[in-house]
């Protein structure tokens, strides 16, 4: 399979000059958004921690509810909601700005202008980001999922999120490369969806306010696109960078990336209404969604064809890079993910599964399985470049791999088989109520020890980021860290390129 | 209809026009920029002289070091 891979590319012979220019604008290229790509990578690893205290927090009062019960601050409804903020918009969203920005500038072959001024956005949105979770702990909370920060944090995001996008316009339109590479029109969607999205969101549901059932219905059209326009788009587009990236080979059929973006732009915005199946919206409302959700399938399954199809006989690779192992498991969780999801979308589906843990499962093997991978990914690739020094220990990388893929795994098997008996009892109205709560201890209980797991994990990480820019890694002039020296590979790489100078 | 009512109907109907044009008007630029006429080239646009196809960037400095 390798031989076949490799055989029907054409490698364009360069020589060392063209080599050392192209290096030396790649280096300068990373030199210039160094800083505002670190802050920002550094400050989503402050809140991956932050969220991960809270999360395990969450997790332990659902099967131990006694535990911290004289503090309100620390009730479950508190902290469950910090936790989301705290992922959400800290993690998730500052790592997502990290990736993007400095995958705008490497495919623009743009440098970046004013970086000062992307890190007075990224001071804004922590300021913001501090708020939002402090206030929730302190209850200051909306009831609005995804939206619940309190009314003065909401001003700071939109701030830091309109620099955010109006930079990395600047960074496209200075661009030198003319070709718009597929990643580039999943990241130009993202910031262009993301800051529209927010401020519809806040105008209808918090400053004008929309009566009634619109304004949960803008709700789950806000929760769901921030995952489907905002996350989606840049962690989808980074594996469609990292992969052929990383192995060295184009995407199998460019011509299906393209097809997968403009129909994740047409249809995911419609998905969104399949949360409130069973709920008071109009009939035609909730079908239509269940049609957008299955009409997701056509993205989805043209990633996922493209991106096996890339790795194939490339599968070896795996075991050398840690980049493309974090991205390759992100990328399978997006196929399962999105998957599942259509199927969900339902009616008869979510008769079962609605309101229980199974939908909890799925929205993990989502925003961890899918997305958190990639950005593990995408860091582990892209941290070396920018400060130019390597990780400092391959175990501590194998222990983060391994320990939030076991982590996950456990996770989404334990509470989706717990979710869905769960609901499988809650239709049952001969089934006493307390039986179901106690049914799903265990599950419950397996979830916290996945926690524990994953955080291990983020520590590992947390870790090897520190020692990474504070220089206290081991300098090599050579590539990323590998678990396993790929010397073999490297001579049967340079076989099947034709003997081509390396 | 109240004033809010004409507020919340502007927002629909200009996030309607203004997602689905911004869009219409993204994908007529693409087509008549070229970014649709060459596949292959676009699928190829990520790789250069220091990392051209063929070689895995993530490698030993014996093989090919390329960063920067």
């Amino acid at each position: 399979m390798a031989t076949t891979a490799a055989l029907t590319t054409t490698v364009p012979q360069y020589s060392a000059r063209e080599r050392a220019q192209a290096a030396a604008e790649r280096a300068a290229i990373d030199a210039s958004c160094r800083g505002p790509v670190l802050f920002f990578a550094a400050s989503a690893i402050v809140w991956l921690l932050v969220g991960s205290v809270l999360a395990i927090l969450a997790s332990v009062k659902l099967h131990s509810p006694y535990l911290f019960t004289a503090s309100p601050e620390l009730t479950f409804g508190r902290v469950r909601m910090a936790h989301l903020q705290a992922m959400g918009y800290g993690w998730l969203s500052l790592a997502t700005v990290a990736a993007l920005l400095w995958q705008m500038c490497r495919l623009s072959r743009a440098e970046l202008v004013y970086p000062k001024l992307l890190i007075c956005a990224g001071v804004l949105w922590n300021i913001g980001e501090f708020l939002a979770v402090v206030g929730i702990i302190m209850g200051d909370a909306t009831s609005v999922e995804w939206l619940e920060a309190p009314a003065y944090a909401p001003p700071f995001f939109i701030a830091a999120v309109g620099i955010v996008s109006a930079w990395t316009v600047a960074v496209f339109r200075r661009r030198r490369e003319q070709h718009v590479y597929v990643t580039q029109w999943y990241i130009l969607g993202a910031i262009f969806w993301f800051p529209w999205l927010y401020l519809v969101a806040q105008f209808m549901i918090f400053w004008s306010t929309a009566a009634g059932v619109v304004q949960p219905i803008v709700n789950w059209w806000f929760g769901h696109n921030v995952i489907g326009l905002w996350f989606t788009p840049v962690a989808v587009g980074t594996a469609y960078y990292l992969i052929p990236k990383i192995i060295g080979r184009p995407i199998h059929s460019y011509y299906l990336s393209i097809i997968g973006f403009w129909s994740l732009a047409l249809f995911y915005s419609w998905a969104g209404m399949h949360h409130l199946i069973g709920g008071p919206i109009p009939g035609w409302l909730a079908s239509a969604s269940t049609v957008g959700s299955m009409m997701m399938l056509i993205p989805v399954l043209a990633v996922a064809i493209n991106h096996h199809m890339t790795m194939r006989g490339h599968f070896h690779r795996l075991r050398y890079s840690p980049a493309l192992r974090f991205t390759v498991f992100g990328a399978i969780a997006y196929t399962l993910v999105s998957v599942q999801g259509s199927f969900e979308a339902l009616k008869d589906f979510s008769e079962v599964a609605h309101f229980t843990h199974y939908t909890v499962a799925h929205a993990h093997l989502g925003v961890y399985g899918f997305v958190t991978m990639i950005m593990f990914g995408v860091f582990y690739y892209m941290v070396p470049r920018l400060t130019g020094r390597e990780w400092a220990s391959s175990t501590l990388i194998r222990i983060h791999f391994w320990s939030v893929a076991v982590g996950i795994s456990i996770y989404f098997a334990g509470l989706s088989i717990g979710g869905w008996w769960q609901g499988r009892m809650l239709n049952n109205p001969n089934v006493p109520f307390a039986n179901i709560v106690n049914y799903t201890l265990p599950y419950l209980f397996s979830r916290s020890i996945a926690g524990t797991l994953m955080t291990a994990g983020h520590l590992a990480f947390t870790v090897l980021f520190v020692m990474n820019v504070a220089g206290w890694g081991q300098q090599r002039a050579g590539g990323p860290t590998f678990f396993v020296e790929p010397r073999s590979d490297t001579a049967r790489s340079e076989q099947l390129v034709g003997g081509r100078e390396a | 209809m109240t004033a809010v009512d004409i507020a919340l109907f502007a927002t629909v109907i200009g996030s309607i026009v203004l997602f689905g044009g911004a869009a219409v008007l993204a994908l007529g630029w693409a087509f008549r920029s070229g970014q649709f006429s060459n596949f292959d080239r676009g699928a190829k646009s990520i790789f250069g002289p220091d990392e051209p196809i063929g070689e895995p960037t993530d490698s030993f400095p014996d093989m090919n070091d390329k960063r920067s």
